[in-house]
């Protein structure tokens, strides 16, 4: 299959496409509507600000097609981390940002309930499945994964939360609505587990 | 529940891994093995001096790494500038660690957190203890000193917008003897962001003190005899057979 990483200037696409590529499927990093239309499922990753993810995606004339993409057309995405976040309603990092409106949630500030717990969150923790789906299809219970974020997306439709983390206090750690997927957590850098998540996604979702 | 990191670091001068097996370098052999050792996350390090050596090479094993290991890549040595960060980034680093630069212009911290977010930004202290306990903060490869100490400069730091630190007693450096743990715990207590402990690791029960005594997010090793296949496991039982909380 052939697997759109959208390129808007942030994050590590090395790694996400060096994944995709891993599992025999084809990467094509493209900043083009025309081209990420073409392919069979897409990714957005994003490493950093949302602030300035939301620019240049903007600036890169990627926000509306994309959106006509994954509402109108059903095409399969899945967030990673920041490209998870672009998608709520809201951002809340460095004062108010619009996102992209696909999900209904706002993205916030990880707020640990206990003073010993560090921000940002980095590191291997949990993923509690709270649903089943084909996502986590081979992905043992205590299966963990890397996370690495300052900011969570806060999901106003609870059903949509299919995996948690708690890091002094519980957030979504995985999301599915239709044809829409998030992860908060770094499947690319998750070794076997991740790998396969991605794997689920691209072969069963 | 978050686990406590077993970090492998390598060091490369100017595109060969610095430790040797029977003294030939064999970095083809690390590229290949080092993720199914499940290491937490790998931090390639340039310690190319300036003037000797093409930056270039360790562009190239960053990027083959980063292809090649699906675990967290931290990189760094020598940078100066923006530029130099992404150029990193872009061949694949999900972090870039800031050492002498960061003393000597800490407004780079602020810059780098700023266009790639502050989990991206590692500032790097290394820290020598001198005979009447005091310690210093180095900066050059350790060899000039800096006039700070490294509990109030890793504070700063982490105002400035870094989102971990990593700290190496130049002392215990290739010592074998076990972390420094009283500057760890100082560095630890001073910030609220995960911190990283290196220098002087020589058995197991050096990771579980860095952790316990020394307060550390995540441990860190560089000798090449930890390196062998199964010794990251060994290590990561035998932290949690002490009752650290680590990613068997």
């Amino acid at each position: 299959m052939i697997i759109g990483i959208i390129d808007f200037g942030l994050g590590n696409l090395y790694s996400v496409a060096g994944a995709v590529e891993k599992l025999n499927h084809t990467a094509l990093i493209s900043s083009r509507a025309d081209e990420l239309e073409k392919s069979d499922k897409l990714i957005l990753p994003g490493v950093g600000a949302f602030a300035d993810g939301m620019k240049n995606l903007n600036e890169l004339g990627l926000a509306a097609p994309l959106s006509e993409l994954v509402l109108s057309k059903k095409k399969p995405i899945i967030g990673i981390c920041l490209g998870f976040q672009l998608m709520a309603e809201e951002s809340y990092e460095f004062g108010k940002t619009k996102g992209l409106g696909w999900i209904p949630a706002s993205v916030i500030k990880l707020e640990p309930d206990e003073m010993e717990i560090r921000v940002p969150h980095v590191g291997w923790n949990d993923m509690l499945q709270v649903n089943t789906d084909k996502l986590f299809q081979d992905i043992p219970k205590d299966a963990l994964f890397y996370y690495t974020h300052s900011f969570h997306v806060d999901c106003r439709d609870i059903v949509c939360t299919i995996g948690t983390c708690d890091y002094g206090g519980t957030f979504t750690s995985v999301f599915h609505d239709d044809n829409i997927y998030g992860t908060q957590f770094h499947p690319e850098k998750s070794q076997l587990n991740g790998l396969n998540l991605l794997k689920n996604f691209i072969e069963k979702c | 529940m978050l686990r406590n990191r077993l970090i492998t670091v390598l060091t490369f001068n100017d595109g060969v891994l610095f430790r040797t097996k029977h003294f030939d370098p064999d970095y083809r052999y690390t590229h290949n093995f080092v993720d199914a050792w499940s290491t937490d996350e790998i931090v390639a390090l340039d310690i190319t001096r300036p003037g000797e050596g093409n930056r270039d090479t360790f562009l190239t094993i960053v990027r083959q790494l980063a292809s090649k290991c699906f675990v967290p890549l931290a990189a760094g040595g020598g940078i100066k500038n923006a530029d130099n960060i992404k150029e990193l980034l872009n061949n694949g680093a999900d972090k870039i660690i800031i050492n002498t630069e960061a003393v000597k212009n800490p407004g780079i911290i602020t810059k780098a957190a700023t266009l790639f977010g502050t989990q991206c930004v590692v500032v790097s202290i290394d820290a020598k203890k001198y005979d009447d306990q005091d310690y210093e903060v180095f900066i050059e490869y350790g060899k000039k000193p800096s006039g700070l100490d490294p509990a109030e400069w890793a504070e700063k730091a982490q105002d400035l917008g870094a989102g971990e630190i990593m700290i190496t007693s130049i002392n215990r450096d290739g010592s074998l003897e076990g972390y420094d743990n009283e500057l760890n715990r100082m560095v630890s207590e001073a910030v609220d962001i995960p911190v990283l402990v290196c220098g002087g690791a020589g058995k197991w029960q050096d990771f579980v003190d860095g952790v316990e005594l020394g307060k550390a997010s995540a441990v860190c090793t560089t000798n090449i005899y930890h390196f062998t296949e199964t010794s990251i496991n060994s290590a990561k039982k035998y932290m949690h057979e002490a009752g650290i909380n680590v990613r068997l």
